[in-house]
């Protein structure tokens, strides 16, 4: 059992180790409302649209996830705004203003030389680079967000599946709607130091879609989504570790993993049980 | 607090009173100048060609698409503003089917203004949960995932949804297209339930006899409002050529109207524009 200690005894393995975790399950609860309200590209675009914030707090000397945050809220925001009362569609929207804030990002960071390797750190992230600093932040993401989540969770839950009910009920509709889209900001923001912007669609989306697999029901969902989003990181960081590869894709690859053997060994939804079932009837 | 429906019977002014509605999308007038009044407990069938406005006319109602001009009033109160509890039942083409929810907690849903957003159902509420799914016959089906139903399954779950909601006006949108005969059935006897409860129902439906035979006030849309009241105002030649146009044969005493493809209203909408 040595080898599992053996890392944890480096304090920057330790607070990569629990960055991880915290990612994971944030991810993984926020990831159930991506994958059930088809918002994939919407998380991949917010990831990339924070790139600006993190230019600008560079060149103003601020702190770079502040500026991530403060850029994802915009952008998260801004898709609302346009797509109100429905005279851009949402996928339009979120395309327009996710290549604008790339482009405006990269014209910044063009115009910075010594901002290579730092930049390839927010792409693809560098978990075993969280200060202190960053661990409370994410920390504190994290107990924000999931606490909204579970508080909200009723609301959350017609909003999703039944807009039109939630409505009648008199549900703040469009407020729980932007709410979504902040809390899907701040994830990502989360996440950018252990998986990256690149990657942390997957984060969002995977685990999700492999509990969605496993469960009839939303609340399980939701735990099991959390489950495989917290195991996958554990793994994959134990795999760069000993694998000397980049954390943030050791831990989609095994997040990736869980999916594969979900969607082809699940009970019911599963592509083994549906091709035994039809070649029964 | 709930005001139970039958302590405002008789005592307030009509249910449901539309001003001059219009609702636009696109820039384009969908619901023109609609006004009418439905009185308490009222049963109204909604009939009119596709494209009508039927969908747009529950969707105003409900607050979910805004008016361009106009006033909806429920008791004399502003939309939002009444005590009143509004449940409608979508057509089915609306409904995510693949959302991870059982019967049982879509039915649920109906209590959830009862007992809060982050309160527990009282047993009430739970009582209440299973009458109406007893009602609907789909008690059997409580644990089951909605996307594993049948098409008339589906509909008794947001049936049952809505009499859990104990609603005072309830909107129905294409409740018998695309269901089993015993489905329909059930929907008839509940609207006779509803009847006798004092609730507010609108139901809009392509079946024009359905609408003559068990609905004592008619409402014919196009657009804007043909004919509203009883089926002999309503079913006259006038209004059946205003509204259904060349849709409709006329011969001596009988009508016949051809019906396309029912639920598809947006898609009907610029066709219908250039005649």
């Amino acid at each position: 059992m040595t080898w599992l200690v053996e890392p944890l005894q480096y304090a920057f393995m330790q607070r990569g180790m629990i960055a991880a975790v915290l990612v994971g399950l944030l991810c993984a609860v926020v990831g159930t409302y991506v994958v059930l309200r088809s918002m994939a590209f919407l998380g991949d675009a917010l990831a990339h649209a924070i790139l600006p914030g993190v230019a600008i707090a560079y060149l103003l000397g601020g702190n770079l996830l502040v500026g991530a945050l403060i850029a994802a809220i915009l952008v998260a925001l801004g898709i609302g705004f346009f797509t109100r009362g429905g005279t851009v569609r949402e996928d339009t929207a979120i395309g327009i203003l996710f290549s604008a804030a790339l482009a405006l990002g990269v014209a910044l960071i063009s115009s910075i030389r010594s901002y290579a390797v730092d930049l390839s750190h927010i792409i693809f992230g560098n978990v075993l680079g969280v200060g202190p600093a960053d661990l409370w932040l994410i920390a504190g993401l994290t107990v924000l967000v999931l606490a909204t989540v579970f508080l909200l969770f009723r609301p959350f839950f017609v909003v999703s599946f039944d807009p039109v009910m939630a409505k009648t009920l008199r549900l703040p509709v469009e407020l729980l709607r932007n709410l979504l889209l902040v809390l899907l900001a701040l994830t990502i923001v989360g996440s950018i130091q252990t998986v990256g912007i690149g990657l942390v669609a997957a984060m969002l989306v995977t685990p999700g879609a492999t509990a969605y697999l496993l469960t009839r029901r939303l609340a399980p969902m939701m735990a099991i989504s959390a489950a495989l989003g917290v195991a996958a990181s554990v793994i994959g960081l134990y795999l760069s570790y000993y694998l000397n590869i980049v954390s943030g894709s050791a831990i989609v690859l095994v997040a990736t993993a869980f999916f594969l053997m979900a969607f082809f060994f699940a009970p019911q939804k599963g592509w083994v049980w549906q091709r035994l079932h039809v070649q029964r009837r | 607090m709930k005001i139970r429906a039958h302590e405002l019977i008789g005592t307030e002014p009509a249910r449901l009173d539309l001003e001059n509605v219009v609702v636009a999308f696109n820039g384009h007038a969908i619901l023109d100048n609609v006004s009418f009044e439905v009185p308490h407990g009222a049963q109204v069938a909604v009939v009119g060609p596709n494209g009508a406005g039927k969908t747009t006319l529950f969707k105003a109602l409900v607050g979910l698409l805004p008016l361009r001009r106009g006033q909806i009033r429920i008791h004399g109160l502003p939309l939002g503003q009444h005590k009143d509890c509004v449940a409608y039942i979508p057509q089915r083409e609306e409904v995510d089917w693949r959302f991870p929810v059982t019967v049982e907690e879509v039915v649920m849903m109906g209590r959830f203004n009862d007992f809060g957003w982050l309160g527990k159902p009282s047993p009430q509420d739970r009582e209440a949960v299973l009458r109406s799914m007893a009602q609907l016959g789909i008690t059997k089906l409580a644990r089951r995932s909605i996307g594993e139903l049948s098409g008339g399954q589906q509909q008794r779950v947001f049936l049952a949804r809505a009499v859990a909601q104990e609603p005072h006006i309830l909107l129905m949108d294409e409740p018998f297209t695309g269901v089993d005969v015993s489905t329909q059935e059930a929907t008839l006897d509940l609207l006779d339930e509803l009847r006798s409860r004092g609730v507010t129902v609108m139901v809009s439906t392509h079946d024009l006899n359905m609408a003559a035979e068990r609905f004592e006030r008619i409402l014919l849309l196009k657009r804007r409002l043909i004919a509203y009241g009883t089926r002999e105002q309503v079913f006259t030649r006038e209004h059946i050529a205003a509204a259904f146009g060349k849709q409709a044969l006329i011969l001596d005493n009988i009508v016949v109207v051809d019906h396309c493809c029912p639920g598809d209203e947006h898609d009907h909408i610029h066709t219908e524009e250039t005649p």
